[in-house]
Formats: C-alpha cells, sequence, structure tokens
C-alpha cells in the first residue's frame, strides 16, 4: 500500500502546478540605510573584546546560517553573543545595530521584535511562581528570558562585502543579508509569541501578533464561500511547514486558491497581509520587497487549514508566491496549556540568506 | 496489500493526571511528536507507539476519546492496522498485532504537558527472517498532520548487546517540498547469540555493583563470620583457615540459592509479585545485621544464606523479565547474567575478606561489627518502610552509598589495618581460640 502516493495525491487534488516563476535576485532597499547598519555595527564590535568578538563575528556558512530555532533552546540551536553577558554600554550598542537593521514603525520590525522578549519574561515569570507548565530543556538552554537572545554576524559587517545579521531566541529568529551595500533579505523571519496577549505591570496591553493575525485573517475571510472551498487545504497543520531546519524545503506544487482570480479589493488584502512579515527590514527594503511581490501577485496562491478564525490549534493561513512564502499557524499552549499561542514564518524562494546559500 | 493484524487483548486505562516525566529526547521538536521505541527480540520486534492526543484527533477527525473505552482502543487499534507495516528487505509484509492500547499523560521538552495514546505492537516477520532488518512504513498522523514528526529508538536489542540504552534510529517525516513520505530502512547491523550474552555478563556485573542490597547482606552474614560464637555474644576469633571456610560455605550457599530461583523463575518465565519480594529482602539484610550483633543462627548461616539467598534470585529475575527474551537467549541470558552476579560478588568478598579477617584479630573489630551492623540495620529498615509505599531519606541515603563503594573499600582496608598494626604495637591482639571449640581436623 503506497501510503506515500496517497499524501502526494492529497497535495495535488488541492494543488496546480507552478508556473515557472521568472525573478531575479534584486538588492533592495536604501544604501544610506545600510551604511549606518555598518556604522552601528562597527561601533558595536568596538565595545567588544577579543573572546566576545569571536563569539559575535562568524563566517557565513550553510551551517551557521541556518543555525536558528524557535525554541528556548539557548546557545544550544543558534549563534551570536547572549544579551544577558552584556555591560550596559555594550548591550546598547547591540540594541543600535538591531535599530539601525530593522524597521522602525510601531508595532513591526524592531518595536515588534522587542515586545517578543518582554514575552519571555512573562513566561519567566509564571514558570519562576510555578504557576505553568513546560518548560525549555537543558543543553544550553537557560530558561524563558528577554536575557536569553542572542545576537551573531556572519562574515564582517561591511559595505561591499556579503554579510548576515541574526538576531534571535525563543521564538525570534531575525536573518537579515546584506549584499554589497544593500539589503539582499529579510528572510527567514520566524516570529511566535506565547501568551498571545498580556497586560504589564504599568498597564501597557501587548499583543504583538495581532498585526499580523488580523492582516492573514481580513485576508482570507474576504473570501467567498467558493472561493474558500478553492483555499482549503485537505491536510492538518501543528506548525509552520517551513520553520527551522527546513530551508529549501518549498513545496514544489502550489496549493490554494490563485490570487489570479481574487478581486482587487482581496489583492490589495493579500499584500497587505504580507506586509507586516516584509516589513523587519528597514522602511525602504520592505517597500522594495514588496513591489517585487506584488509583481508577482497573479502567481501567488494563498491557503488555509482548519478554520479561519485562527483561535484554534491546526488553524492556519499560508501566503505562496514565485518568491514570497508566509505561514501563520495556531498551535497549543506550552507553559498556558489552556491557551494557544501563534508560530508564523517568512521566508522567500529566492531571497532566503540574501540568496547566498543553496540548500 | 497488508494483512489484517489480530487484535488480542484490547485494553484501555486512562491513568489519573500526574505527569509521567519522560525521557528528554536529544534532538528538540517544537511540537509533541509520536514515538515509536523498539525492542527487538529474536523472533519479533515489539513496539510501544505513542500518539500524542491532539495530532491524532486531527489524523481522525474527531476525538476518540469521547468513545466509549472499548470503542477507543478498537478504533486506535484498527487506524494503527491501516497506517504501520513492516516489510522485509526483499518485500515480504511482517505480520502486526496490536496487543493493546491505553490513555495516559506525558510530557515533552519544549511542548509541555500533554494527553496521548500509547499502543503495543508487535511486528512479527516470516519465520527464519531476521528481525534486524526491515523497511518500516509507518504514517499514523503525519498522513494527515503533516508537520508531524516521529521518532523511531531501540530500546532494548539483546543479540545487538543493548539493554537499555535508548538511541534514535531515525525520524519519519514529511519531505516538504514533494509531500511525500519515506518509509524509514531499519538496520539494526548484526546480532548475535555472543553479544547477547556479553552484554548480559556486564548486566550481572552492574546489577550487583548497582543492587547496594544484595551485597549489604551477604557482606553483614560474612562480617561475624571470623568469629566464635558463645552463648549470645560473639567471642574472639577463630582460626584463619576455618573463617575462610565459613566465609566460602556462606558466599556459596547464597549463590546456590539465589541461582535456583533466579533460574527457575525466568525458566518458567514466573511472575512474581516485586514489591513483597523487594521488602522481604529487607528483612533479610535486617535479620543478617541482628545476627552481626548477637548471634541469632550460629552455625547454621549457610542455611540463612542459601535461604535467603531464594528471595534475592526472585529479584534477580525482574530484570530478565523486562527484556522479554526468546527461550535460547533466556538460557544465555541466565547463563551470562548469573556469572556476572557471582564473578563481580567473589571479587567483592575477595577484597574485603582479608581485611576483615585482619581486623577480627584487633581489638579495632568489636566496634566496627557494632556499628556497621546498626548501619545495616538502619539501611535495612529504611529500604522495607520504602518498599512498603514509605519513601525516606534513609532509604534515599542508601541507594546513594552506590556511589561511594570504592571509597567504603578503602576505609575498610585503612581501618583494618592501623587496627591490626595498634594491637600489634601493643601486644595485645587476640589470638584465635582454639582451646573451647572442639575442631574435628
Amino acid at each position: 500500500m503506497a501510503m506515500a502516493a496517497m499524501v502526494t495525491a492529497l497535495f495535488a487534488m488541492t494543488s496546480c502546478l507552478a508556473s515557472p516563476a521568472t525573478t531575479t535576485e534584486t538588492p533592495v532597499g536604501d544604501p544610506a540605510a545600510v551604511q549606518a547598519v555598518v556604522q552601528a555595527a562597527e561601533a558595536f564590535l568596538a565595545t567588544l573584546d577579543g573572546a566576545q568578538m569571536a563569539e559575535v563575528v562568524l563566517p557565513m556558512t550553510n551551517e551557521t546560517a541556518s543555525a536558528w530555532s524557535n525554541l528556548p533552546c539557548g546557545s544550544s540551536c543558534r549563534n551570536g553573543i547572549q544579551f544577558s553577558t552584556l555591560s550596559e554600554t555594550q548591550l546598547a550598542a547591540a540594541q543600535a545595530v538591531l535599530r539601525a537593521t530593522l524597521n522602525t514603525s510601531p508595532g513591526v520590525g524592531y518595536d515588534q521584535a522587542m515586545q517578543i522578549l518582554l514575552a519571555d519574561d512573562v513566561l519567566g515569570a509564571v514558570q519562576g511562581s510555578g504557576g505553568g507548565r513546560g518548560g525549555p530543556g537543558g543543553g544550553g538552554g537557560g530558561g524563558y528570558s528577554s536575557g536569553t537572545y542572542f545576537l551573531a554576524f556572519l562574515g564582517q559587517p561591511s559595505t561591499d562585502g556579503t554579510w548576515m545579521l541574526q538576531f534571535g531566541g525563543h521564538h525570534l529568529a531575525v536573518n537579515v543579508t546584506y549584499s554589497d551595500g544593500q539589503v539582499a533579505g529579510g528572510s527567514p523571519f520566524f516570529i511566535g509569541v506565547e501568551p498571545t496577549s498580556w497586560t504589564a505591570e504599568d498597564g501597557t496591553a501587548y499583543a504583538p501578533l495581532d498585526v499580523m493575525k488580523d492582516a492573514v485573517g481580513a485576508m482570507i475571510t474576504s473570501l467567498s464561500s467558493e472561493q474558500l472551498a478553492q483555499a482549503k487545504l485537505s491536510l492538518s497543520f501543528t506548525d509552520v511547514l517551513l520553520g527551522p531546519d527546513a530551508d529549501g524545503g518549498f513545496p514544489q506544487a502550489r496549493s490554494g486558491i490563485a490570487v489570479s482570480t481574487l478581486s482587487d479589493d482581496q489583492k490589495a488584502l493579500v499584500l497587505a497581509a504580507m506586509k507586516p512579515w516584509v516589513s523587519i527590514v528597514d522602511e525602504q527594503a520592505a517597500e522594495d520587497l514588496l513591489a517585487i511581490y506584488e509583481a508577482e501577485l497573479d502567481d501567488t496562491y494563498i491557503s488555509y487549514s482548519g478554520a479561519t478564525a485562527l483561535t484554534s490549534q491546526g488553524d492556519y493561513i499560508r501566503i505562496d508566491g514565485p518568491s514570497v512564502w508566509i505561514e501563520f499557524v495556531c498551535q497549543n499552549g506550552v507553559v498556558f496549556s489552556d491557551q494557544i499561542h501563534y508560530h508564523t514564518v517568512y521566508r522567500d524562494r529566492v531571497r532566503d540568506y540574501g540568496g547566498e546559500l543553496s540548500f | 496489500m497488508r494483512t489484517r493484524p489480530a487484535i488480542h487483548t484490547l485494553w484501555i486505562t486512562l491513568l489519573a493526571a500526574g505527569a509521567l516525566s519522560f525521557m528528554a529526547h536529544a534532538r528538540a521538536h517544537p511540537m509533541p511528536h509520536s514515538v515509536v521505541a523498539l525492542t527487538v527480540g529474536a523472533d519479533q520486534v515489539s513496539a510501544r507507539v505513542e500518539l500524542p492526543l491532539d495530532d491524532l484527533v486531527l489524523a481522525l477527525g474527531s476525538d476518540p476519546l469521547s468513545d466509549s473505552l472499548e470503542d477507543v482502543g478498537q478504533r486506535v487499534a484498527a487506524y494503527l492496522a491501516d497506517h504501520v507495516t513492516a516489510v522485509s528487505p526483499d518485500g515480504t509484509a511482517w505480520r502486526t498485532t496490536i496487543t493493546s492500547v491505553a490513555a495516559s499523560e506525558t510530557e515533552q521538552t519544549d511542548a509541555g504537558v500533554y494527553q496521548e495514546l500509547v499502543a503495543q505492537l508487535t511486528l512479527t516477520p516470516p519465520s527464519g527472517e531476521s528481525t534486524r532488518r526491515f523497511i518500516f512504513d509507518y504514517d499514523a498522523i503525519i498522513h494527515q498532520v503533516i508537520t508531524h514528526k516521529i521518532l523511531v529508538t531501540v530500546e532494548s536489542d539483546w543479540a545487538g548487546g543493548n539493554l537499555g540504552d535508548v538511541y534514535e534510529v531515525g525520524v519519519i517525516r514529511v519531505d516538504t517540498g514533494t509531500g511525500q513520505i519515506s518509509p524509514l530502512a531499519v538496520d539494526l547491523g548484526n546480532g548475535s547469540g555472543w553479544t547477547g550474552f556479553t552484554a548480559m555478563v556486564g548486566l550481572g556485573v552492574s546489577h550487583i555493583l548497582e543492587g547496594t542490597d544484595h551485597l549489604l547482606f551477604l557482606l553483614v552474614l560474612l562480617l561475624p563470620a571470623p568469629l566464635m560464637a558463645l552463648p549470645r555474644r560473639w567471642g574472639g576469633p577463630i582460626p584463619s583457615r576455618r573463617a575462610v571456610g565459613r566465609i566460602l560455605a556462606i558466599t556459596a550457599a547464597f549463590t546456590i540459592g539465589h541461582s535456583a530461583t533466579l533460574i527457575l523463575a525466568a525458566l518458567t518465565r514466573l511472575e512474581l509479585p516485586a514489591g513483597p519480594i523487594e521488602a522481604l529482602i529487607a528483612v533479610s539484610i535486617l535479620v543478617g545485621a541482628v545476627h552481626a550483633l548477637r548471634p541469632l543462627f550460629p552455625g547454621r548461616e549457610t542455611l540463612i544464606a542459601a535461604g535467603f539467598g531464594l528471595l534475592h534470585g526472585m529479584a534477580f529475575s525482574f530484570t530478565l523479565r523486562e527484556l522479554d527474551l526468546s527461550t535460547n537467549q533466556l538460557v544465555l541470558s541466565l547463563l551470562g547474567f548469573n556469572l556476572g552476579i557471582e564473578a563481580m560478588q567473589l571479587l567483592v568478598v575477595a577484597a574485603v575478606l582479608p581485611a576483615l579477617l585482619l581486623a577480627s584479630r584487633s581489638g579495632a573489630f568489636s566496634p566496627f561489627r557494632t556499628v556497621a551492623a546498626a548501619v545495616a540495620a538502619v539501611a535495612a529498615l529504611g529500604w522495607m518502610a520504602d518498599r512498603l509505599g514509605l519513601a525516606n531519606g534513609v532509604a534515599r541515603v542508601a541507594d546513594s552509598v552506590v556511589d561511594y563503594q570504592a571509597l567504603i573499600l578503602v576505609a575498610i582496608w585503612v581501618y583494618s589495618l592501623v587496627g591490626w598494626l595498634v594491637t600489634r604495637l601493643r601486644g595485645s591482639g587476640q589470638a584465635p581460640v582454639n582451646a573451647i571449640t572442639v575442631d574435628s581436623r
């Protein structure tokens, strides 16, 4: 009995073969912004001693580039120097690098990433008080904490060479690649959060991924029931398909409903749904990337599994274009086991790791 | 096509909440994954299949636990029958039998606590074919939940010399590019009776070293062996030759006793209750300890050693029972396991015996015997309480003594040597008392 064949058939049922997309690796963004990133990176490196420098600056290889994870596995699954080990001056310099690298619009980019760090402090506090269940394992773990996030440069930061900035920890993996003074890619970008919302002691309400949930939610709920039937995937998802260690694993067949069959308003919602993820990189680079994805919109597909409400384990939405790949999934909580939490990933079939590596 | 498996005894137990902490896997997966843990026998492979409930619900389309308990078992067994096959390298299908389905709560690193179903399967190749090489065509849950993963491990492989070190043989997952699930080729290399036998010798050695209670019983029984039994107390030392003879006789009697029940219980596959036997073993140490303080059964130590040896042998048989062996393997295992036990036991006796004899000729022996017997008695009481369900610190400390065996041996030797030297320098050594006993020789 050919179970594998059956699965393939299920894939094929909801898909049509992708038209060979012609898309090139166009570097994007503003050279002045990249210059600022390199300056901030050099300023940060100048605050470090030799041993710390060796932790931060690593060669860019398939192995180092793919060393990122959504798990609370500390330094055992990722590169770089741990934030909790930095002095105040060093930490400020590191944050300056991130502010220069990431989008500074509210709710996305740097702002959103920092909220993921705060969420880890929430988990740490719950676990410290013995209130939650589950948690990080050993082996270089280090628990849930905003201090357990790591910054690395793969390759020496420069305005003429190729290098990558990696920043990540639990539920966060930022990979921005630079080539010849321009942004060559802002993916893979993993962002997730548990709890999905909370209120800080100062009364501030946080829901860092709602901007993404609302965007893909608006996109999927704009579909008519006939369109939804086409967009529905028969298979189930309890995590993103192309998380860590899935580099180059893009499905050969496209699934779901073709964006080309949608109305202009619906197309606009598809593009708007991409924006919060693409906005990980600086404003100009994000705008340029989005323009590429817009040009490819008619060869792009959207799909979902579970329910469109995004409130239960297995509720899943995907955008799959010639370049862009975005997944949003709800899964059961780990610490707050009576709640769901979100995992999402943004990839680019052409520009993951700046298109510099092949997997 | 797959032959429909026989469903033997299907039972469902719902364990109360209270997480069974599970092994932390070397490689962390973000979500609960399935585990297939293989026990490789001579004629069949047993598999314990752990299915995270949430993902199983997605695969089945509804929650199986909402059915009646009997239906859950039937439904999950029928489902597994459709999704698990083992095939020989030449393409011959194996027989799959699902023996049980149970529900429990568990925990995985990074996934927290969750509900799972645990099924026991046996995979049987056509007779005469090896159990060590097969294609494992398994797609339970992942045929539907394509982000799911199945970790396949070997838990026990007698012929491969692995008696409980869990290792990973592979991960079954969907190829995200093609959507295909490749069956896992399992190749455990060549196994042999010799490999299994030597592994059993090693297991016997470690069993004696780690199971402090068996050694403690023997040593406490040997403690007064170099002494003359007087009415209600122990007297001076007896001649060395007689002391050695007694020690050897007691050791041999213990060996005969525990070998007898080990062989009997293992070969008849007797289901003995572990709890009461473990508690009685603690009693045996207590009796031995009291005897070391005051003679309870002078002259009949060999009989006592053999009698309580019967109990200790039953406990040894639990180790073999867990391994789930074929009769041939069992016979070789008995031989190897017992050889390991006896070799280690002899080694320990040989290491302690001279010190014991030396000390018994000095004034330092009496306090040593008293303290050692008292410590053994306290440990025995702690173990007894522990094995009757009262966890306690004494038992925990007694169990941890294992880590300090070498240190204790050195301490005994230093004490004996110093005691002997001091006694000699003072010239007040206790000469062996020949006169009182009637020595037939």
